[in-house]
């Protein structure tokens, strides 16, 4: 199956935006030599495409590209807000949302507690709420919290799972938009998401490349 | 910075660091003192307003984002206080401290303007981030069914 | 708890309406209707009752307590803090019934802080219950001397005439005269004498105990109820202050540079540091005074502080959670003692034993300490949310070093009290700032400054252990407890005194041969501090905890086993009780004795309502507690469920409270809602644990409390109709729900929490 020819979409939520220069400049710095899926990566590197270069074949290195884009998929600052029910998560080991809010018939809360009625077009320092331009869930189709790489993998490029988006849509939406984004610039006291959006999409674009293959079940970054 | 914003029926001109919270535009610029600070961190919904119909937590709406709209606060949700919701809060005695009935009166005033025959879940969820501490919530989802409508429960 | 307070201490006739009742917020009866006009906004300074406009209007005025005027509008003087509880429609009602007013004509008037009114301070669910007939001789002398009035312009004998609906009719000849016409002639009769002002027989109190119009109800719901908060006068700054994060620390240096650069900032001051014991002083720390809240907020956070952690810069909760267990281990003063419980612990076919531990509760009122002071020269203006006027006033006046009478308070609506606005600390703030300033300031409190410094209710572990005969009937109760009392934050204490244990542990009616009670030394780091029902909050919870472990061990239904553990319906008398004297909340005991058939009498019927028995053979999880506090009873089923977001919740709850005779039934039916909301904030959520001083916790997000889906839909409340004297209400219904949902968890889950929060300890 081509997976490049196919249609896919995401309107996920959590995954791309702007890139950040100076600290991609910072986190470049990366090994050269092939890298395995399962070599643990720690801290807030993320190893762009250039770093899988080594392995030959393409179906493998696009599993491999996309484990290692996985690192930031997986993450809490993406996945709080990809939940596998109602209620969103926040913080780092995912617990539920505090005010508890629900998901919402579109994704952005119920009337009285919707999305947009806290969270701002940026970062609140003072009042400590994380904000970004459309801020929402992703639908419940789209739900990451508790799924392996693959099955994101899976997801991603399933259409009735994604948002209809193309594979090329999905490299766009992930390098630069602006919720996606987020997660790189979270605000005071977050641990942001490992890399930088750039890097980032350049993981998707190259996955997208080498095919859109997916890792095995048991592979984790 | 000078903002234009329509508050409670009438434009108004508030002249603030952008950023600041709509809440202290209000109160302290504006003087309208009916909208509450309860938490400064969108967590209690005692500062609950309507800008362009949506329920916003005022504490955390720079002001900015209401530079050219409509916001509603307690001062304005009727002319003379008789707004459906506000004469159910009344007959059922719902208020205690009455210090978070603002915010609990303007996230229900949007709930039912949305939804007019809210179930019972429904009123949860909407005031689920609307805190009461001294624990008036029965009668405030009474009053809301009273206020719909809705049988007695 | 104090001594009960006398009222009207001296004959206080003043010609006029009494000129410091210009408090914010003036109603109605009824409020709906009419147009209720809490003032202190638009830059107007705010006093709802003009001095100079009143003083022109004489009438009947024998006491600080009410005003009849020419035309007949009576006005009543409400000298407690409105904070939820309803005072300003029930304490009024008192007056207003004795003199016969109809209600729509009185309008009522919250008291500044003033001695003459007695005590003010809006604690220990005291204000109906201390004041029930002081208030109603108020009420009765006015309208003495308006029926020898009638009387006079009549002829005819005082007693033949009477005083309702706003006149004073003669009987036999049904004349009528309005209260209005009476009030010039009343007010130069003489003011009768205590002994000689008769009270109407309860019958003729028509508005006592029923439903009640709701004064402030139209204020609420339309915004204008003025808070702490909501006061505005010309040239006012606001304070946000950064404050030391434990009590007693310091600022070492601070740079006020980066505030002062903040627009809208106009002045950093630093405030001195505390000495222990800290009382109400401010706690200290670097005030930024702004044109707005905002700026001044900003300014703080822009701020760079060092501090000096100070004597108490090393607390650490569960460090002290140790200490207390430690404590408990080597036993205390006896405050309690019958029979032999050690021979008798020695005897005991068996003996169950149990550790318990509620940690430090802030009170989190939803609004915020507020408090604005004016300093000008020797005199000093103040606006507070306070619950106790006269200590913020006596506060003030000793900071400044000038004679009270200097210090005018006005009392704002509270937005919410619950114990943390009894204390005068908020007050000094703005009083030393505004002296620095020399302009009106008003201190602003955030949420998290509320839950880091607020005076906390006392952490507390107890020990307790039953000896069981062999038939299982429980022969001896050893009770210790150990926690750092109120008393701490006011001298240096090591621990409770044994009066401290007169909450839920001394009155507990026990029917068993050997009981020994004893407290154990704590020493307090941070401000300890009142909070709704206080101490009764982690004896209650102890103590019912403990009686269904008995029941479980014994393999028995928990409410048999707390009637046996009760005894059969009776007075229980010191001697029984096993003790020397018992502070009684401040009443004597000749007329609230220990009543073990009225904590009989809750638990028959709180179980009645929950059909006890019926309900738990279907399955349901049901807990059981009841306690007695502030002379009152209250009892408490609690049903749990399991919920897949939130492990389990209550889903229904019944309370029930003997207090005697009631004045505002709805009022204390919704505190009796309330109280079970707080319950289960207490049981599920509560707490706050510190760090090297520092409290941990800072929001509602992680400083829980209930919101409206972790309080049940079915939610049952009943009073016990009494024609006995008047009890405490705001306080009671609390102690039991904890216990209660406690009790029920075990029963849902088989787990055995004997620690709040009970979330935090659960194992899923």
């Amino acid at each position: 199956m081509l997976c490049a020819m196919r249609r896919v979409f995401v309107a996920v939520a959590i995954v791309a935006a702007v890139a950040v220069v100076m600290r991609a400049a910072m986190l470049e710095a990366k090994p050269t030599q092939v890298a395995q899926p399962t070599q643990p990566v720690t801290g807030a590197r993320l190893r762009g495409p250039e770093a899988f270069a080594g392995i030959a074949d393409p179906a493998e290195r696009s599993r491999a590209l996309f484990l290692e884009a996985s690192r930031v998929l997986t993450h809490p600052r993406c996945i709080n807000c990809h939940p596998a029910g109602d209620v969103p998560h926040q913080g780092m080991t995912l617990e539920l949302h505090y005010p508890p809010v629900v998901r919402g018939p579109k994704d952005r809360g119920v009337v009285g507690v919707e999305c947009a009625g806290c969270h701002q077009d940026r970062n609140l320092e003072l009042a400590r709420v994380p904000g970004a331009p459309s801020w929402h869930l992703a639908p419940i189709e789209m739900a990451w919290v508790g799924k392996s790489p693959r099955a994101i993998c899976e997801q991603m490029q399933d259409p009735k799972r994604n948002g209809g988006k193309t594979l090329a849509q999905i490299v766009e939406h992930n390098a630069h938009d602006k919720l996606v984004a987020w997660g790189w610039e979270p605000g005071a006291g977050r641990e942001p998401v490992p890399g930088t959006q750039e890097q980032f999409g350049r993981l998707v674009a190259a996955w997208v490349e080498t095919g859109a293959k997916c890792p095995p079940e048991e592979a984790r970054p | 910075m000078t903002i234009r914003l329509r508050v409670n029926g009438v434009d108004r001109t508030v002249d603030a660091d952008p950023e600041m919270p709509l809440l202290w535009a209000l109160r302290d610029i504006l003087g309208l003192t009916g909208t509450k600070y309860g938490c400064g961190q969108a967590l209690c919904g005692a500062c609950s307003v309507h800008l362009d119909g949506q329920v916003v937590r005022a504490c955390v709406t720079p002001v900015r984002r209401a530079a050219g709209g409509a916001v509603t606060t307690i001062e304005g949700l009727s002319p003379d206080g008789n707004h459906p919701l506000q004469r159910a809060w009344m007959e059922l005695g719902v208020p205690q401290c009455g210090f978070c009935q603002a915010g609990q009166l303007m996230t229900a005033a949007a709930l039912l303007k949305a939804k007019p025959r809210p179930t019972d879940d429904e009123i949860d969820q909407s005031l689920a981030a609307n805190l009461c501490r001294c624990g008036t919530y029965p009668r405030i989802r009474a009053a809301v069914r009273k206020a719909a409508g809705l049988p007695e429960k | 708890m104090s001594e009960r307070p006398v009222l009207i201490t001296r004959r206080s006739f003043l010609i006029g309406l009494n000129l410091s009742a210009g408090g914010l917020a003036l109603g109605i009866f009824p409020a709906w209707s009419r147009a209720d006009e809490p003032s202190g906004k638009s830059g107007k300074a705010p006093t709802t009752a003009d001095a100079a406009e009143e003083a022109k209007a004489p009438g009947l005025n024998p006491n600080p307590f009410v005003h009849v005027g020419f035309d007949g509008l009576v006005t009543i003087v409400c000298a407690r803090s409105e904070m939820g509880q309803g005072v300003r429609s029930s304490l009024p009602v008192l007056i207003a019934d004795e003199l016969g007013a109809t209600l729509a004509r009185v309008k009522v008037v919250q008291a500044d802080g003033d001695a003459k009114y007695g005590d003010q301070n809006t604690d220990g669910s005291s204000s109906v219950r201390n004041f029930f007939d002081d208030l109603r001789r108020a009420g009765a002398t006015a309208r003495q001397m308006l029926v020898a009035a009638a009387a006079q312009r009549w002829n005819v004998q005082p007693d033949t005439c009477v005083a309702h609906d706003h006149v004073v009719e003669h009987r036999p000849t049904k004349r009528t005269l309005a209260f209005g016409e009476l009030s010039a002639a009343a007010a130069k009769l003489p003011i009768p004498a205590e002994k000689s002002v008769t009270l109407r027989p309860r019958a003729e109190l028509h508005h006592l105990g029923k439903e009640l119009p709701f004064i402030d109800a139209a204020a609420y719901v339309t915004g204008k109820a003025a808070y702490g908060a909501d006061v505005r006068v010309p040239e006012m700054l606001i304070a946000v202050i950064a404050r030391p994060p434990a009590v007693g620390g310091k600022v070492l240096h601070y740079d006020p540079a980066p505030a002062l650069a903040v627009p809208g900032v106009k002045r950093v001051i630093a405030l001195p540091a505390p000495k222990a014991p800290y009382a109400f002083q401010a706690w200290g720390g670097v005030a930024v005074l702004a044109e707005n809240t905002w700026a001044a907020m900003r300014g703080r956070a822009a701020l760079k502080i060092t501090w000096d952690a100070g004597e108490n810069g090393t607390y650490d909760s569960d460090a002290y959670r140790r200490e207390l267990a430690a404590s408990l281990q080597k036993g205390g003063t006896r405050a309690r003692n019958l029979g032999d419980v050690d021979a008798a612990l020695a005897k005991a076919a068996r003996v169950i034993d149990a550790e318990y531990y509620v940690p430090h509760l802030p009170q989190m009122p939803m609004e915020p300490p507020v408090a604005m002071a004016h300093v000008r020269g020797d005199r000093c203006e103040i606006w507070a949310s306070t619950q106790n006027p006269q200590e913020a006033r006596s506060t003030a006046a000793k900071l400044l070093g000038v004679p009270e009478e200097r210090v005018t308070i006005h009392v704002t609506f509270l937005g919410g009290g619950f114990g943390r606005k009894s204390k005068a600390d908020f007050v000094s703030e703005a009083v030393l700032l505004s002296k620095e300033a020399r302009v009106p300031v008003r201190v602003q409190w955030t949420r998290e400054d509320d839950v880091r410094h607020a005076y906390y209710n006392a952490v507390s572990t107890q020990r307790l252990r039953a000896g069981l005969d062999g038939r299982g009937k429980v022969v001896a109760w050893l009770h210790r407890t150990a926690f750092p009392p109120i008393g701490s934050t006011f001298a240096k204490v090591k621990g409770p005194t044994a009066e401290d244990l007169q909450q839920g542990v001394l009155d507990l009616a026990l029917d068993v041969p050997n009981v020994r009670a004893e407290a154990c030394a704590a020493t307090a780091h941070v401000r300890i501090g009142w909070y709704r029902s206080v101490y009764n909050i982690f004896h209650a919870f102890a103590i019912s905890s403990f009686m269904d472990e008995i029941a479980h061990a014994r393999g028995q239904d928990p409410r048999d086993v707390l009637y046996e553990l009760i005894g059969p319906p009776r007075t229980v008398s010191l001697a029984d009780l096993g003790i020397g004297k018992l502070p009684n909340y401040g009443a004597p005991l000749a007329t609230h004795p220990v009543d073990a058939g009225r904590l009989h009498g809750v638990v028959q019927r709180v179980t009645e309502l929950a059909r006890w028995n019926d309900r738990k053979r279907e399955g349901r999880a049901l807990g059981l507690a009841a306690h007695r506090s502030f002379l009152s009873y209250a009892a408490c089923v609690a049903s749990v469920v399991r919920d897949p977001e939130r492990t389990v919740r209550v889903d229904e709850a019944w309370l029930v409270l003997d207090a005697g005779t009631i004045v505002n039934l709805d009022r204390v039916r919704a505190q009796l809602q309330g109280a079970i909301a707080m319950g289960i904030s207490n049981a599920l959520f509560g707490g706050v644990t510190m760090k090297k001083g520092a409290t941990q916790e800072s929001n509602f997000r992680d400083a829980r409390i209930a919101g409206i889906r972790d309080v049940p839909r079915k939610l049952h409340v009943e009073i016990i109709s009494s024609d006995g004297p008047p009890c405490g209400v705001g306080e009671p219904g609390v102690p039991p729900v904890a216990p209660a949902i406690a009790n029920a968890i075990f029963a849902l889950t088989g787990q055995r929490i004997r620690e709040l929060p009970l979330l935090r300890a659960l194992r899923v």
